[in-house]
């Protein structure tokens, strides 16, 4: 009988512990926020000129999807990083061929998985965020999921709870979920979530 | 003469399975007429509608709908059908693949429809009653951080009305709306709900190969589209998630997560670009001929 009871007992803490994944660094974005920041003004700028998203669809980010965004049409590519038909795609569609891949680079470097830009409105009046993901060093068990910081990077301040969660605007105490997420506070413009998806 | 009754059987069967088959034809296309009937028309007819309308009054049924946005959203689907948005994050693709079904075949029912569910609170849109609940009408409106569509206030009404109406297993848990519930089960649509919806919005015949779960028995894909396109529009039921990866791990649930209308497909080599709509817009997308077998789920081909 007691055996039996510390079988059930192990696999529940099995399946416990197999469910959470661990971030090693919780201050990811203070030790990179340097690489991090320029990355995504870089890609502000860019972004101004001809929208684009960029994510890493592979482990290694290796490979790389790339949406050209125009007002009729949104061309989805996925290409590896080395392979000559990005090159091709970015002048035949006029990207900034070599800042595209400053960014690529920068990305893979700091291991960014996603960034796009992303509208919303206040008072009926479009805004954006810039939204980035970052694959974390973590420690990962059995069938537990992965694990992203994402950031996002409004252009002006935002109003946050005493708990730092980001709120829907000044005057109520709503908190503003970004694709189901509750964001915290870093900066009075700058937010972040844990989230098993990358986008 | 036992030879001689069971021929007369076998003639009285055959006959019988005739006339059977004689009145599943006559049957179904009596369905058709009644379906087509009187369910054209013209964005012409829709635009002279609008304008005579007055497009400042509020409505008490909407408290949070805006007359301006409600009406400015109702001109730019006139204008451009193509426009409309089912938001980011929201699981009202479904009902965006309807609206541009609906507005191929109907504007101007599209705009009487939306002018009168705006005013009283309820409408009918071939002969289907629409009475959206209080928590759904409270909801119109608020809805924020899905991109353009937070400023469509119009859009905004029709999604939820159309979620609130129609109902499949996969909102069996969740069938009354809470606030968020447009990213939930509460909106999601499984294959046979969307085909009942699209032949009872539309009043059109559809044809729908695939599940929920297993994909099309069709040997080439590609050809089955392309034969198909010209003359039918073709909506596509596909697994998004392996167009838009959310995540690196290489182990996934294989399920459709997305419907989309396709507007052109060619090949070269093993290439197959596909161009469709969904999200207000078009998307060209470059897949192989595999990538294209492991998204399909479902293919509704509906009559033009």
């Amino acid at each position: 009988m007691i055996r039996f009871f510390s079988v059930i007992l192990i696999t529940y803490s099995l399946l416990t512990v197999s469910c959470s994944t661990k971030i090693i660094s919780n201050n990811y974005y203070q030790e990179q926020k340097g690489t991090v920041d320029s990355i995504e003004s870089h890609y502000e700028k860019l972004n101004a000129i001809r929208p684009f998203a960029l994510a890493f669809t592979d482990k290694d980010l290796d490979i790389v999807s790339i949406e050209m965004i125009s007002d009729t049409l949104t061309r989805i590519f996925e290409f590896g990083t080395n392979e000559e038909r990005l090159k091709d795609s970015l002048l035949k569609y006029a990207y900034d061929t070599s800042g595209v891949f400053y960014l690529i680079n920068k990305m893979q470097q700091t291991k960014i998985t996603w960034i796009n830009s992303v509208d919303y409105y206040v008072n009926d009046q479009p805004q954006q965020l810039i939204y980035l993901s970052i694959k974390p060093v973590t420690i990962r068990y059995l069938f537990s999921p992965p694990k992203y910081i994402a950031l996002g990077y409004f252009r002006t301040a935002q109003s946050f709870d005493e708990k730092g969660r980001l709120l829907d605007n000044r005057r109520t105490k709503k908190i503003r979920k970004i694709k189901g997420q509750v964001f915290y506070r870093i900066t009075d413009r700058i937010c972040y979530t844990i989230t098993d998806k990358y986008r | 003469m036992y030879d001689q009754e069971k021929n007369n059987l076998s003639i009285h069967s055959r006959f019988a399975f005739f006339l059977f088959l004689l009145l599943l034809f006559i049957s179904e296309k009596l369905r058709a007429e009644y379906l087509f009937e009187g369910i054209t028309s013209t964005k012409k007819e829709a635009i002279g509608f609008l304008e005579k309308i007055d497009q400042t009054k509020e409505s008490s049924y909407w408290p949070n709908v805006k007359p301006k946005l409600f009406y400015d959203n109702l001109k730019l689907n006139l204008e451009n059908p193509k426009s409309f948005y089912p938001g980011r994050s929201t699981n009202f693709c479904s009902y965006g693949a309807l609206s541009y079904l609906v507005m191929e075949k109907d504007p101007l029912g599209y705009v009487k429809f939306m002018n009168e569910l705006y005013d009283k609170g309820e409408a009918t849109l071939n002969n289907n009653r629409f009475k959206p609940s209080k928590e759904v009408m409270q909801a119109a409106g608020t809805l924020k951080f899905k991109g353009v569509l937070d400023i469509r206030h119009a859009e905004q009404i029709w999604f939820l009305a159309l979620a609130d109406k129609f109902k499949g297993y996969l909102n069996f848990f969740d069938k009354k709306f809470h606030e968020g519930d447009e990213n939930t089960f509460w909106a999601a649509t499984n294959l046979s709900k969307f085909d009942r919806m699209v032949k009872r919005v539309c009043g059109v015949h559809v044809r729908a190969v695939g599940s929920d779960l297993i994909k099309p028995w069709v040997k080439d894909i590609y050809s089955y589209l392309e034969k198909r396109i010209d003359s039918n529009t073709i909506s596509l039921y596909i697994n998004n998630r392996i167009i838009h990866k959310k995540n690196h791990d290489k182990i996934k649930f294989s399920i459709p997560t997305h419907y989309i209308i396709l507007r052109q497909i060619s090949k070269q080599d093993d290439m197959i670009t596909l161009r469709y709509w969904d999200y207000g817009g078009e998307t060209e997308l470059h897949i192989s001929n595999r990538t294209l077998k492991k998204i399909v789920f479902g293919i509704i081909t509906i009559d033009k």
